[in-house]
This record gives C-alpha cells, sequence and structure tokens, in this order.
C-alpha cells in the first residue's frame, strides 16, 4: 500500500468529500422557487391596480411572502397529482392550448386553396335579387300622383317630393333590407316595375313613393377576384378550426389511443 | 503540500456546492406560469383583431341611426344560468345579426331585422362560476353552495337557488367561489367571441361586462363597462374588488393611463331606492368637482330604459307630466321592496345636476341617454307582440309573468302569479348617430352623447340648438343643423342677445305604430330651485299645439283590444319642428331634450292574454305609447 494511503489526513478529505457531494446532490433535489425581479415587479404592479396605491416596502414583501407560499403549495398540489383530477384546470390549460394552437399564423394560401374554399361555400358568396333606385317622399297620394303627372309632363324631378330622414336614391338594396327601410310590404310592389322611368305611387310605412328605378340586379355569385379579401378572412376565421385541428393531428401521433371494448 | 491539497478538495466540495444554488434552477415554474398566463388573451386577441378602415360602405357625414344593444347576459352569468339559458356570447352575437337561437323553454327567438351592434355584458362576479358548479366533475361542484346546481330543477327551484346564490353574494364568505380560473377562461371566450363577430361597416360587437355592485340598503348600483376596442384587461373589476362604484371609476383611469379605453353606463337607476342619483357620495360626503369630473369622464351615458322598466321620471316627481307614468318598475332590483323615486329617475338627476351647477360650479349628472334590454336570454327583448321577458324559465309564458291567470287560483285566492315580473317592460333599444358602422365611429358617438334611448321600436330621433339652424322644410336639414348648431348631448353657451332655435326630428319605426307627437322637456334653475315643463313641439294629423297649454290635441287613436289592431289613417311617419323656448332666461342654467311618442298600441301582457284566450289583466296598463328619449343639450348662461 502506497505511503499516501496510509495519511489519515487524506482519508479524511475523501470522507469529507463524499459527504459534501453527497449534500450537495441532496440540494439539488429540492425544487427551488426563483423570485425574479421582474415577479417582484409585476405583483407590485397588479397591487397598484387593484388598490391604486403602491405598495410599500413592507406591503411588497409581504405580497413576495403570500406569492412564495402559493407557489409552494401550488408545487405541492401539483406534485400530488391534483391538477389531474379537476375538470376546471382541465378544460383551462384545454383552452390555453387551443389558443396557443390557433395563434399560429396561418399561412397566405394558395390561390387553388382559395379557390377550393371559395367554391365549397358558394352560398355565402351568393347575393339575392337587388334593387338601386331613386325615391321622391309625399305624404299623401294625390301629392304624389300629381308629381308623377309633372314628371311625366317634362318636369325635373329633382325638385319634386317632401324632405325626410330618408334618403333620395338606395344603391344594391335587397328585398328584405327595403322591407326593414320602408316597412314590410314595400319591396313587393317593386317586382313588376320597369326600369328607368318614374312609377308610383308606392305605399310604405312612412307614406307615398315615387320610384325610379336605376338597376335591378338579378340573384349573382360574387366573383371570387372581386371578393378575394372577404373569402380570405372567411378562409383564416375557418382556418382558426383547421389550425387547431392539424395541431392536434401532430399531438396524436405521439399517442396511442385505446378503447376498451364494450 | 498535504494540507494544500486538502484545502483544495474541500474547495472543490464546497464550490460544486454553492455552484448549484447560483445556477438558475429548471424550476422556476412560477415566473413562467405567471408569464403565460397574461400571454394566453393577447394571443386569442391577435388571432381575430380586425382591423379597421375606414370609410366603410355606409360612411356618411351626416351620420346614420344605428341601433343595438349593449346589456346582454349569457350563460357565463351566474342568475341567467341558474335561470336555464346555455346560449354562449357567440350564440348571442349569432342571434344579433339575425340567427335563430333556442329559448331555455324550447321555443326559437329570431329578429325581423338585424341589430347593428350588440355587446354581451355578463356579471364581472361569478363569471362563469355557476356552470361550473353544475358540473359534478368540477373541484368547485363540491362546494356546499353547489349543493343542487347540477341538478337545477323547475322554476321555483331555480328561484330558490338563484336567491341563495344572491345572499351568498352579498355574505363575507362571497369570494370563497369566485375562482380565477373560471373567471379568466370565460373573460377569454367573451372577448374572443366578440372580436370574432365584429364585422366592421356592417356590425359591431363590443367587448364588456357588468359591474354589479349594490348599496348597503340593497339599493341598484349596476352598471355596465364598455371597452372601445379589443384592448382589454386581464379581468374585469368586481364586487368583489370593491362595491363602492368611485373604485370602478380610479380602476377605468387607471386602464385609461394604459391606454384601455372604456366607459360604464348604469341601469335600473329606478330600482336604486335613491342610491344611484344621490347627492352624497360613498362615503357620504358632499359631492365635488373632483367626484363631478371623474363620474362624468367614466359615466357619459345612462340606461333610462330596460325590461325592469323606464327611469325617465316618476309620477311622484314630475306630477305635471302626464306620459310620467310610463313603465314604472316600483321596487328594489330582485326584490318585493318599495324603491323611493327620489334619488333613482334622470330627470331629476338633469334638475339636481344643473342646480349643483349653478350653485357650486360642478355637474355630476351630465350624462347622455340609450336603452338597452339587460335580456339573460342572450336574446334582445324589445317586441311587445313577440316578447319572452330575460329570465329563461322563470318568465317564459304568460301565466310566470302575471300576464294569464294560473291554471287555479292559489291558496290564498290569488288569481295570478305572485310575481313582479309583471311590471316588466318589452323595452330597450339603444340609438347612436355615427358616421358608419364600425368600433370606433359609435365608441365615440357614446362619448359624445349623440346617443337616444327607445321602448323598443327602431323610432329615429335627431335633436339641435343653435342660433345659425335651416329652416325645417331644408333639403339639406342634417348637414345644415351640425353647422349651425350643436346636437344631443352637447353644450351651448346661452347668449344675451339672442334666443336659441331647437331643431326636433323623428322618423318612425316603419314595423312598429306611426307617431303621435314631439315633446320637448325643458329643466332649469330659477332663484336656486330647479323646475320642469313638457312642450309639445310637433303634432300627428294635422294638429296644432295649444300655445297655453303647449299640448296637441288628441289624435284620436285607438287600440282594438280585441285583436290589437290600431286606428289606421291616424298617426305621422316624421314629425319635425323648429322651435324657440317661450320662456327663455338667458341667464338660467337649463337643460332640454327631446321625447316623442308613438300612437298607443298593446301591452306585451295583453298580447299574451288574447293569444291566451282571456281578458286582459285589469290592474295592469293594456296600452302603451311606445317613445324615444334623445340626450340633453345643456345651455350654460353667458357670464
Amino acid at each position: 500500500m502506497p505511503r499516501i494511503l496510509k495519511q489519515p489526513l487524506l482519508w479524511f478529505c475523501l470522507i469529507a468529500s463524499v459527504l459534501f457531494a453527497a449534500d450537495s446532490w441532496l440540494s439539488v433535489s429540492r425544487i427551488e422557487i426563483y423570485v425574479s425581479a421582474a415577479l417582484r415587479e409585476r405583483l407590485g404592479l397588479l397591487w397598484e391596480t387593484q388598490t391604486g396605491m403602491i405598495a410599500s416596502k413592507n406591503e411588497l414583501d409581504s405580497l413576495v411572502q403570500n406569492w412564495i407560499e402559493e407557489e409552494v403549495l401550488f408545487q405541492e398540489a401539483l406534485r400530488l397529482g391534483l391538477d389531474q383530477e379537476d375538470s376546471i384546470v382541465r378544460r383551462r390549460m384545454v383552452q390555453k392550448l387551443n389558443f396557443i394552437a390557433e395563434s399560429e399564423p396561418v399561412a397566405v394560401p394558395e390561390t387553388r386553396v382559395l379557390e377550393d374554399f371559395y367554391s365549397r361555400n358558394l352560398q355565402d358568396y351568393t347575393l339575392p335579387r337587388r334593387y338601386s333606385m331613386r325615391q321622391l317622399y309625399f305624404q299623401t297620394s294625390p301629392d304624389a300622383q300629381s308629381a308623377l303627372a309633372a314628371i311625366d309632363r317634362g318636369e325635373s324631378a329633382a325638385g319634386l317630393g317632401e324632405s325626410s330622414m330618408l334618403s333620395g336614391s338606395y344603391a344594391y338594396r335587397s328585398s328584405f333590407d327595403l322591407n326593414a327601410t320602408f316597412g314590410s310590404g314595400f319591396a313587393g310592389q317593386l317586382q313588376n316595375l320597369s326600369a328607368n322611368s318614374w312609377h308610383g305611387p308606392l305605399k310604405s310605412s312612412f307614406g307615398y313613393h315615387l320610384v325610379l328605378i336605376t338597376g335591378i340586379h338579378e340573384q349573382e355569385v360574387t366573383p371570387l377576384r372581386a371578393i378575394s379579401a372577404q373569402v380570405l378572412k372567411d378562409y383564416r376565421q375557418s382556418g382558426q378550426d383547421s389550425a387547431r385541428q392539424r395541431y392536434l393531428a401532430n399531438l396524436l401521433r405521439k399517442y396511442e389511443v385505446v378503447v376498451e371494448q364494450q | 503540500m498535504k494540507k494544500t491539497f486538502a484545502i483544495l478538495s474541500m474547495l472543490l466540495v464546497v464550490t460544486s456546492c454553492s455552484g448549484d444554488s447560483n445556477t438558475p434552477a429548471s424550476n422556476n415554474a412560477g415566473g413562467s406560469q405567471t408569464d403565460s398566463t397574461s400571454a394566453a388573451p393577447n394571443a386569442a386577441a391577435q388571432v381575430v383583431a380586425n382591423a379597421e378602415s375606414s370609410p366603410t360602405p355606409g360612411f356618411n357625414a351626416d351620420r346614420n341611426a344605428y341601433f343595438g344593444d349593449l346589456h346582454v347576459h349569457t350563460m357565463y352569468s351566474f342568475d341567467a344560468f341558474i335561470f336555464g339559458t346555455t346560449s354562449s356570447p357567440s350564440d348571442a352575437y349569432t342571434f344579433a345579426k339575425g340567427g335563430t337561437i333556442a329559448h331555455p323553454a324550447g321555443f326559437e327567438m329570431k329578429l325581423d331585422v338585424p341589430l347593428d351592434f350588440y355587446g354581451v355584458s355578463d356579471h364581472a362576479f361569478y363569471l362563469g362560476v355557476l356552470r361550473e358548479m353544475a358540473n359534478p366533475d368540477s373541484e368547485i361542484s363540491k362546494h356546499e353552495i353547489a349543493d343542487g346546481m347540477s341538478t337545477l330543477g323547475d322554476s321555483d327551484d331555480r328561484g330558490s337557488k338563484f336567491l341563495r346564490i344572491l345572499s351568498f353574494i352579498r355574505s363575507e364568505r362571497a369570494t370563497e367561489i369566485n375562482d380565477p380560473n373560471i373567471v379568466k377562461s370565460a373573460w377569454d371566450d367573451i372577448i374572443e367571441s366578440a372580436n370574432r363577430h365584429n364585422d366592421p361597416g356592417n356590425f359591431t360587437t363590443f367587448v364588456a361586462y357588468e359591474y354589479t355592485t349594490t348599496a348597503d340598503d340593497g339599493g341598484n348600483l349596476h352598471r355596465n363597462v364598455i371597452f372601445r376596442d379589443d384592448n382589454v384587461p386581464d379581468l374585469p373589476f368586481s364586487r368583489l374588488d370593491s362595491r363602492n362604484p368611485e373604485d370602478l371609476w380610479k380602476w377605468m383611469d387607471r386602464n385609461r393611463a394604459e391606454g384601455i379605453e372604456s366607459l360604464a353606463i348604469p341601469h335600473n337607476s329606478n330600482g336604486s331606492n335613491g342610491n344611484m342619483f344621490m347627492l352624497t357620495d360613498w362615503s357620504g360626503n358632499p359631492l365635488d368637482s373632483a367626484y363631478a369630473n371623474q363620474r362624468m369622464r367614466n359615466e357619459p351615458l345612462i340606461e333610462i330604459t330596460q325590461v325592469k322598466g323606464t327611469s325617465d321620471t316618476h309620477p311622484a316627481l314630475s306630477p305635471n307630466d302626464e306620459w310620467a307614468d310610463f313603465e314604472i318598475m316600483p321596487f328594489m332590483v330582485a326584490s318585493h321592496l318599495a324603491s323611493q323615486p327620489e334619488g333613482s329617475y334622470v330627470r331629476e338627476a338633469y334638475r339636481n345636476g344643473i342646480t349643483l351647477q349653478e350653485q357650486q360650479g360642478f355637474n355630476p349628472f351630465k350624462f347622455g341617454v340609450i336603452g338597452s334590454s339587460d335580456t339573460h336570454n342572450a336574446t334582445y327583448a324589445g317586441d311587445e307582440d313577440d316578447y319572452w321577458s330575460k329570465v329563461g324559465l322563470r318568465d317564459s309564458d304568460g301565466v310566470k309573468r302575471g300576464s294569464v291567470p294560473l291554471d287555479e287560483p292559489s291558496d290564498n285566492g290569488e288569481l295570478y302569479a305572485d310575481t313582479y315580473y309583471n311590471t316588466w317592460s318589452a323595452s330597450g333599444l339603444a340609438g347612436v348617430w355615427a358616421e358608419e358602422n364600425t368600433r370606433a365611429a359609435i365608441y365615440d358617438a357614446f362619448r359624445r352623447k349623440e346617443t337616444f334611448g327607445t321602448s323598443g321600436p327602431r323610432i329615429k330621433a335627431r335633436f339641435f340648438s343653435g342660433y345659425d339652424l335651416p329652416e325645417i322644410d331644408d333639403a339639406d336639414l342634417a348637414s345644415k343643423a351640425y353647422s349651425g348648431g350643436v346636437t344631443m348631448g352637447s353644450d351651448l353657451l346661452a347668449d344675451a342677445d339672442r334666443a336659441p332655435s331647437f331643431i326636433a326630428w323623428v322618423a318612425r319605426d316603419p314595423n312598429s305604430a306611426p307617431l303621435q307627437r314631439v315633446q320637448i322637456i325643458k329643466g332649469w334653475v330659477e332663484d336656486g330651485e330647479s323646475q320642469e315643463t313638457v312642450y309639445d313641439v310637433a303634432c300627428s294629423d294635422g294638429g296644432i299645439v295649444d300655445p297655453v297649454s303647449h299640448r296637441c290635441p288628441d289624435n284620436g287613436a285607438q287600440v282594438n283590444l280585441a285583436d290589437c289592431r290600431i286606428s289606421s289613417g291616424l298617426g305621422a311617419a316624421e314629425l319635425k319642428a323648429r322651435w324657440q323656448d317661450p320662456e327663455y332666461d338667458a341667464t338660467q342654467n337649463a337643460f332640454y331634450y327631446l321625447r316623442a311618442m308613438e300612437n298607443p298600441s298593446c301591452r306585451w301582457s295583453t298580447w299574451d292574454a288574447i293569444r291566451a284566450g282571456v281578458e286582459p289583466r285589469s290592474d295592469l296598463a293594456a296600452t302603451i305609447q311606445e317613445r324615444v328619449w334623445s340626450s340633453p343639450i345643456w345651455i350654460t348662461p353667458s357670464q
């Protein structure tokens, strides 16, 4: 045996080192609670928001102490698996992950993808029959009739009609829109009127109207190029779901799902 | 040498020990948890942020009238959930845009004409909590107060469980069940739903919630907090943070300093037992200019009408106003206790406000008006002939809401259900004048107080005052009135040499009854006392205002109570007048606001009775005159 191994001091050192190493290893296994300067600042701000007053040094210390206690309890609750039996915690965590999944930026889709989405949702981009028209308002039917006679004699319509909160012209209004504006039953009277000449009187909830239809726009599908921004928006909106689904599909590959047979 | 080795090896051990504690621990879960909690809603907001581009196609420099409801409860409100409502915020917006959703009692609800804007405003306290209590797997369902919440039964069972929660919120233990995780989860969904349904130019949504506080005597001090855009706080400020509304305003002020803009709209002052417009602050001190500034900075509007009654004025406060007795709900909210009229109605508050202005130089009650429903079914309920009231299974049919007799008289011989629901109204619509249908334009209108409220119909009211207003038949009336005067919600400086004119201009709802008359209601201070008077300014059917009584002749419009048909050929599509105050005095503080009435039509309770094949109840008004109120114009005396 070499001399050196007979030195008591060496044995002392080795044993001490082992003891220190053991102690340090045990220390590592303790969970550390880390109170950062940022956290301290955040707790102070929160206090300020809730109370309207700046936290004093003592208040801040006590906020930190409370936080530490809460954190210890939280860690212990996690260790005991309490989070796994609580449907609220479960739902909240799922919700947060969904938000993260949905916040993944949706790539600008290829034209082909957008066209496909558009044609699959064509009903959303189909407009009903609409009218563009000018209207003159009268409280009584005889006044409306004499104004129509004046127009037929060649008088300008511009100076005729009574002032009202109604507009003098409406563009691209569906029957539903017109009934909401003039009262139900109004739009039906436009059905068989020819465009570009004055007709009336038409009855509404407000009184009587002379109407000049300047355009009849039959039910039509809005071309994609005219509505691409809307289609993109809708695609992205629906993309929230598919981003989530893509995310979920990726996750599912990591899991083996076994369903017990009845 | 040996000694050196020993010291070295000790040092090694020591540094290896201490080294670990200096390394940032892998387990600093606390910090990252906190951060991710605050990051989640931002992520949500970013996904759905709607960039508003102006102008949208409907843009009109002379402003359009837009109609909406800013007081809507969904499944996240503790009471709505107990009453059977399972509709989500997203369902509520779908309904407002014209979609169909189901009432808890099974029937379908749909609007004839969609609304222009909508704000879901669930109760902040216990937000989403009752819904979780009803889930037997949840921790919160094990709390004693949650007993039976997963087996909500008939209307009476729901009523008693509602009262149980109501008394718990007023107890010392109130915070026990306000789980912040549940609240946060619901709040995130509310924000996300509003942002997703917001459609600039077509349909506007607002992120909102209700701050549901009460005075010590139980008087109602509820407010809805409306956010301008999707920049909103992490959590709403609730009565559990403070029951003092002044603390809500402080919180709003602090948010504003950080760029989070909001306003609060009080409601049901009628049920406040004099607390809403009390002349002292929360601590009992006299009001001062700091209070007035803070209140007006945060509360530019008030809800003048809703399902739980109208708060314009009370017959006891306005004995000379023949139309004051309109949809008066005489109780403190959710009780049969009488609510004191003084301090509870809008017109009296305006009068007290200008008196304070004259005597002390500040006005804490200088607010504009809107209507809204306060529906707890997620669905606006303003149609008399298509009424579903507002508390789910509690008032879903005529028998439950006291308009149709019980199948057999009660034990104490009552023919009708013992309920306050018969004092409720098919009421509450918000109107604004805004350039376009966007969050920015409509919110700016709230801030300008260029708003009006209706008892349900989409009546449009314009109101101007100034020294250079156009003639009433001018083809560009609106645009010239804007340039020659001020509009509702504004101040006008009195001019010692000339009196201002007013333009009052109202258009009917094309799908409701025609108009009967337009009025201007004036309040002023004379010899230190406030006064009020009602002027008719425009009459239908060719009527002329009597110069002494200031009244229109009766236009004779009737309602057939057998089938609710109204007189045909009577009433007006539009009424307008250019008016000057015959008693004008440039040295007085004064306010003027517009009120206009439709011809009489059936009240919802009469519709209920007719459909049930029974006589309308004799102690309820059989008919009402639907109406509109504008925000006032205030006249400040010249110095």
